[in-house]
């Protein structure tokens, strides 16, 4: 084995092990264990991605995995953005709650006016 | 007429310490209720608010104006004697006559909303600035185009409404296009509006206050974004 494919292999099963502790969703951690089983193998049969790519009529390996993280990271950037309004969303609820649980009276409060 | 207890004025503030009092207290004195959301101040514009005579929500952090609008809707639907909710601004460029055109125009109307323009009076509208006055034609233009309500002023931050009304509007933005989006669910709800002639004070502080051209592009960013939600 090259020093490369050990070093690689290691920081793809740090990155899992991290993910998995990170990321608890049982479709998450059915994501994180497909990319790993895809990865691993590809740093230990790396032409093994060409032969793929061919049989899909892309020139190289090397191109197929590129569009492949471009379609993921468009994949987590989309869902990445409807997590954060769905956030957004809760935190404006609690933050309008509190609001509305505590409201200050006017210092002119018994006045004539008021 | 309208008893002035039953008419809830709601200005959404963030960090107007300087200038909230003198906004708030002049309306007071006409005997309407004032409501003054701080939306996340870091200095003391809630308790010149207070002080100024107004009922105070604060948010905890900054949300914007459109989820101030929406807090202070919530605090004057739950207010048994309240009839009429008016938005305002906290920066000193409506005036409290304004508000009374606005309610004697709501009144007679029988409409469900009165909606402010600077272009009904044409002395009014040449106070203007000619950038800002190319920038609310477009921005008129945009609404007739989604909406399809006749307005002549798309953006005026100067608004009465019913309180049924204000409780039907299904708003969600929580910052500048909220005035966007509360147009078109008068469209929606096929609410009657009407509008009445408002003046708009421009000081130095209030234009810097104010919208700047590339605001415009920021708000159509959040109105087609919306449909990601």
């Amino acid at each position: 084995m090259l020093r490369s494919q050990v070093l690689l292999i290691v920081l793809l099963a740090a990155l899992a092990l991290y993910l998995f502790r990170l990321r608890t969703t049982p479709r998450d951690r059915l994501l994180y264990v497909l990319m790993v089983g895809i990865a691993v193998p590809l740093v230990l049969f790396p032409d093994a991605s060409n032969v793929v790519a061919h049989a899909v009529g892309i020139g190289r390996g090397a191109d197929l995995v590129f569009y492949l993280f471009i379609i993921f990271s468009l994949f987590h950037f989309a869902t990445s953005a409807s997590r954060i309004r769905q956030l957004e969303r809760q935190l404006t609820q609690l933050v309008q709650d509190r609001a509305l649980d505590a409201p200050g009276l006017p210092h002119d409060h018994g006045s004539s006016s008021a | 007429m309208l008893a002035a207890p039953s008419v809830w004025i709601v200005i959404p503030a963030l960090n107007e310490a300087r200038t909230i009092g003198e906004v708030v207290a002049p309306l007071r004195a006409h005997g309407w209720r004032v409501l003054v959301i701080d939306d996340g101040s870091h200095d003391t514009t809630a308790a010149a608010a207070q002080a100024g005579g107004a009922v105070v929500l604060r948010h905890a952090i900054n949300l914007g104006q459109g989820a101030g609008l929406r807090t202070g809707f919530a605090f004057v639907r739950a207010q048994p004697e309240a009839r009429i909710v008016v938005t305002y601004d906290a920066d000193g460029q409506h005036q409290p006559e304004s508000v009374a055109t606005l309610l004697g125009a709501l009144e007679q109307s029988g409409a469900d909303v009165a909606l402010g323009s600077r272009f009904l009076d044409p002395a009014a509208s040449r106070e203007i600035p000619t950038s800002r006055r190319a920038l609310l034609r477009l921005a008129t233009l945009f609404t007739r185009a989604t909406t399809g309500l006749r307005l002549t002023d798309a953006h005026n931050g100067l608004r009465a409404l019913t309180v049924e009304a204000a409780t039907r509007l299904r708003l969600t933005h929580n910052r500048m296009a909220h005035a966007s989006e509360i147009l078109s669910e008068i469209a929606r709800l096929g609410l009657r509006y009407v509008e009445a002639p408002v003046t708009i004070r421009y000081t130095d502080y209030s234009m810097a206050k104010g919208q700047r051209p590339l605001d415009a592009i920021a708000i159509l960013w959040d109105i087609f974004t919306a449909g990601l939600r």
